[in-house]
Parts: structure tokens; C-alpha cells; sequence
């Protein structure tokens, strides 16, 4: 049944926005990379969305926040390593949580006889 | 959007080549000299700012160098003056190369980031077919 499962897809539909924003908050960060007073972008939504799976809902809004580290002489924090890396593992997890979405609706897709 | 990282990346390497274009220009110029009584080539900057809300960022506009430039002693110049000074631009080679080094290092980041919102864009596009 497909109720039992709505957690899980509004859970992974929100881990896919949220990853979505993420994606969007480093190609901001490294389009950003040279301009002058610009801090980088942070994403934040795991631990909400943990919070709002163990309530039962499973639905997060990301939110956007501005790193607080050190800068550089230009006054721009943007650290391309890490950038980099966080857009790698950004786009696996979004493989990975595409992938996993498919499951119920495969379920779903089975039950009704058309695979 | 959802999904505009590939648009967001476009601005940087936008924003980078325009920057490679203006130190070209300058490098390109950096012995032309010109008559006393007229300005220096005066150098290009570009100056850039960040679009609001995740969106990129785009080229303000631009500052110029110095017109005064600075003044050389080569009486066999054609475009001397009088006392034999002719107008060099005040371009630090030094300054202009390492600019150029960041926009290229600025441009290949955001080319890279393209790449990557495909393998994204591609995963969300099998959500369903398998």
C-alpha cells in the first residue's frame, strides 16, 4: 500500500530538494569563487529531516545559510576543495536517493500488473 | 528552480571569460605608447557582484586605470612630444598574469560544476524507469 509508504517518499523527496538546493548553493559558491566580499552558501536539512521522519511527517524545507569562516584578503570565504568535494558527493547522494524513491513506486507499479 | 545549477554555472563562466577578455586586452596593450597630450591606455577591471538569491553572478562594470600613465624619455617615438616623452600605461605584467591564472582556475571550476548537475539531472530523469 501506497499510505504506508508516504513517509518514505516525502522523506526522499525532500532529501532530493534538499540535495536540488544544495547543488544550486555550490555552483552559486563557485560561480561566486573570485567575487569580492561573497560568503559561501551552506545548505542545511538532514538533521530536520531526521527530526521530522522520526515525527512522522518526513517533510523539510532546506535552509540557506551563510558561512562563517575565515576569509580571504578579498573577503571571500569560498574554498574550492571543499566545494568540490561537497558537489561530488552531493550529485552520489542524489543518485542514491533517486534510486531509492524508485523502490515504492516499482512496489506500486507491480501490484497493478504492469511489470 | 529546481534545477538551474547548470544556469548558475553559466554566470561564472560568464562572469571569468569576461575577466580573461579585459586582461587580454590589457596584456595585449600593456607597450602601446601614445602621445603626452592624450591619455595612457588606460587598464580594464571588471568589477563583479553576486546576484541575489542563488542566483549567480554577473559582471557591475567596469573600473579603468590610470589615464596619467607613465611617462618614458623615447625621442625616436613618432608620437613624441616636444621634449622626447611619450605615454606608457601603468600595467603591472606581474598583477595582470596572476589575475589571469585566477580567471582561468575561476572558468574550469564552473565548467567542471556543469558536468556535475548533468550526472543529476540525468539521475532525476530515471526516477521512475526502473
Amino acid at each position: 500500500m501506497l499510505g504506508s509508504e508516504s513517509v518514505t517518499i516525502a522523506a526522499l523527496t525532500s532529501a532530493l530538494d534538499g540535495l536540488a538546493a544544495r547543488q544550486r548553493a555550490i555552483a552559486d559558491n563557485i560561480a561566486n569563487i573570485n567575487t569580492p566580499n561573497y560568503h559561501a552558501e551552506r545548505v542545511l536539512f538532514e538533521d530536520a529531516l531526521a527530526q521530522s521522519v522520526k515525527e512522522g511527517s518526513g517533510e523539510v524545507t532546506p535552509a540557506i545559510r551563510r558561512s562563517l569562516e575565515p576569509t580571504r584578503e578579498d573577503g571571500n570565504n569560498v574554498n574550492l576543495d571543499t566545494e568540490t568535494l561537497s558537489n561530488v558527493d552531493t550529485v552520489l547522494r542524489y543518485q542514491f536517493a533517486a534510486r531509492a524513491v524508485d523502490a515504492p513506486f516499482a512496489n506500486v507499479r507491480a501490484a497493478m500488473g504492469m511489470a | 528552480m529546481t534545477f538551474d545549477a547548470i544556469g548558475i554555472a553559466s554566470t561564472g563562466m560568464t562572469v571569468h571569460r569576461k575577466w580573461l577578455d579585459a586582461i587580454s586586452d590589457n596584456l595585449a596593450n600593456i607597450n602601446t605608447a601614445t602621445p603626452t597630450n592624450g591619455p595612457a591606455f588606460q587598464a580594464r577591471y571588471v568589477e563583479v557582484e553576486e546576484n541575489a538569491g542563488t542566483q549567480g553572478v554577473s559582471v557591475r562594470g567596469a573600473v579603468f586605470g590610470d589615464p596619467e600613465g607613465r611617462l618614458v624619455y623615447e625621442p625616436s617615438n613618432p608620437v613624441a612630444d616636444a621634449d622626447g616623452y611619450v605615454r606608457y600605461p601603468d600595467i603591472d605584467l606581474g598583477s595582470q598574469m596572476t589575475s589571469l591564472i585566477l580567471a582561468q582556475r575561476g572558468y574550469e571550476a564552473s565548467a567542471a560544476v556543469v558536468d556535475r548537475a548533468r550526472e543529476t539531472y540525468t539521475a532525476a530523469l530515471q526516477i521512475g524507469q526502473r
